[in-house]
């Protein structure tokens, strides 16, 4: 092994390098006093990572970061996190609608005279509301195409109304006016309900 | 009589107390800071020779961690080296900036005083506390890539393996960095002691043989 060999093998001073490695060293005086010296070094740095042992950050640091560690916490406990319950909770109140809708014209259902066509399509009269029933009256224009339900509550003046979107069978249209032919009836079709306060629905509108 | 054999109760893993930190636990962040700090700022105040630095990079060190901004992935190694992959940058950035409060290459050769004692090799001084207080200052006048494996390796005893990932670089890179640094604080050294007045007084008056 000459000398060049002898360092590329020896970086890590503070190791007790294999017995091998230090026949060099006795053979070659210059080795030897150069190993000498940085293990001197490597001694002096190991005094030296000692007597900085103690060596730490201020007190206030760590205070600063308590506080910002607080703060963030803070900040994530007020930020809306991954609600589970949300879609739990709209499901359910779609289904409620779907529910409070089925009941409501099963209820009111009118006799609606047998219609038999050969048409396979769905026949969507162009209905206007039935002359009897009373308008809610609380509409805007945009909200022209809701068919107030037949004898729902009046909606009151600043009363928290619900639009919620459901999925009903085509038979419930027929309730409402709509011509549904009997081979589609069971095809669901999306509709939207206003639930009025008390969870009951007051208009439904359909889409094709 | 018989004993109850001894289950170790074995320190949290800086893992486990990052997990529980995340969660909103203060006190596994005040038991995660008080683990890694010292060694943080430790690191920054051998490489900027500044407290102020050493104190604010330590203070962004934990900040980004708290603010999860550097996304830590414990597949690619310890916290600790995650931390110290930070604070590298961090005082960088400072010394580029030009915020370090000490000139890094000059005051290395500032006044400390200076025993008259005149040793025949110069690292026999490393064995007193102004001895120490030389080398820390020639570790501070190292260039920065040699400084930097000095400080994790040598001083903050970081794996070679890790001190690669810190650095990203490899390992023989590591290796042979540590090597050079160290060839050049023993030049420093010898340099610093040939300069001191009791040696520099002795001028050569002839040849004996």
């Amino acid at each position: 092994m000459n000398c060049q060999e002898f360092w590329n093998t020896m970086p890590e001073l503070a190791r007790e390098a294999e017995d091998g490695h230090f026949e060099h060293v006795r053979e070659c005086p210059a080795c030897a006093a150069l190993l000498n010296r940085q293990r001197t070094l490597a001694s002096g740095l190991r005094m030296l990572a000692a007597d900085w042992r103690p060596v730490e950050a201020a007190a206030r640091v760590e205070s600063r970061l308590t506080a910002a560690f607080l703060g963030q916490t803070g900040l994530a406990m007020r930020r809306p996190p991954a609600r589970w319950w949300v879609p739990v909770a709209t499901w359910a109140a779609a289904a409620a609608a779907v529910v409070a809708l089925a009941m409501f014209l099963a209820r009111d259902r009118p006799v609606v005279p047998a219609h038999r066509t050969t048409s396979s399509r769905v026949q969507l009269a162009a209905v206007e509301p039935p002359a009897d029933l009373e308008s809610p009256g609380d509409f805007s224009d945009a909200d022209a195409d809701f068919i107030p339900m037949p004898n729902a509550a009046r909606i009151e003046p600043n009363e928290d109304l619900n639009l919620v979107r459901v999925e009903v069978p085509r038979s419930a249209m027929i309730a409402l006016g709509y011509a549904v032919s009997e081979d589609r009836a069971s095809e669901p079709v999306e509709a939207e309900v206003v639930l009025g306060a008390d969870g009951l629905a007051r208009a439904v509108r359909f889409f094709e | 009589m018989t004993e109850k054999p001894m289950t170790p109760n074995l320190p949290e893993t800086d893992d486990g107390l990052l997990m529980r930190m995340r969660s909103g636990d203060e006190q596994a962040f005040a038991a995660l800071y008080r683990r890694r700090q010292a060694a943080i700022y430790r690191f920054a105040l051998h490489m900027s020779g500044s407290a102020t630095v050493a104190e604010d990079v330590t203070q962004e060190v934990f900040l980004a961690l708290i603010r999860e901004e550097c996304g830590f992935d414990p597949g690619r190694g310890t916290l600790s080296g995650y931390l110290f992959g930070i604070a590298r940058k961090l005082v960088l950035r400072h010394v580029e900036r030009g915020r370090s409060d000490v000139a890094l290459e000059t005051d290395v050769e500032g006044s400390a005083p200076l025993a008259l004692m005149v040793h025949d090799d110069p690292l026999t001084d490393l064995i007193d506390r102004e001895g120490i207080e030389v080398l820390r200052r020639s570790v501070l006048a190292l260039p920065q890539r040699y400084r930097e494996v000095v400080v994790l390796c040598d001083l903050e005893e970081v794996d070679y393996g890790e001190a690669a990932l810190v650095l990203g670089c490899p390992i023989g890179t590591v290796r042979s960095r540590l090597h050079r640094a160290r060839a050049l604080l023993l030049e420093k050294l010898s340099q610093r002691w040939h300069r001191r007045p009791g040696v520099g007084a002795l001028k050569p008056i002839g040849c004996l043989i």
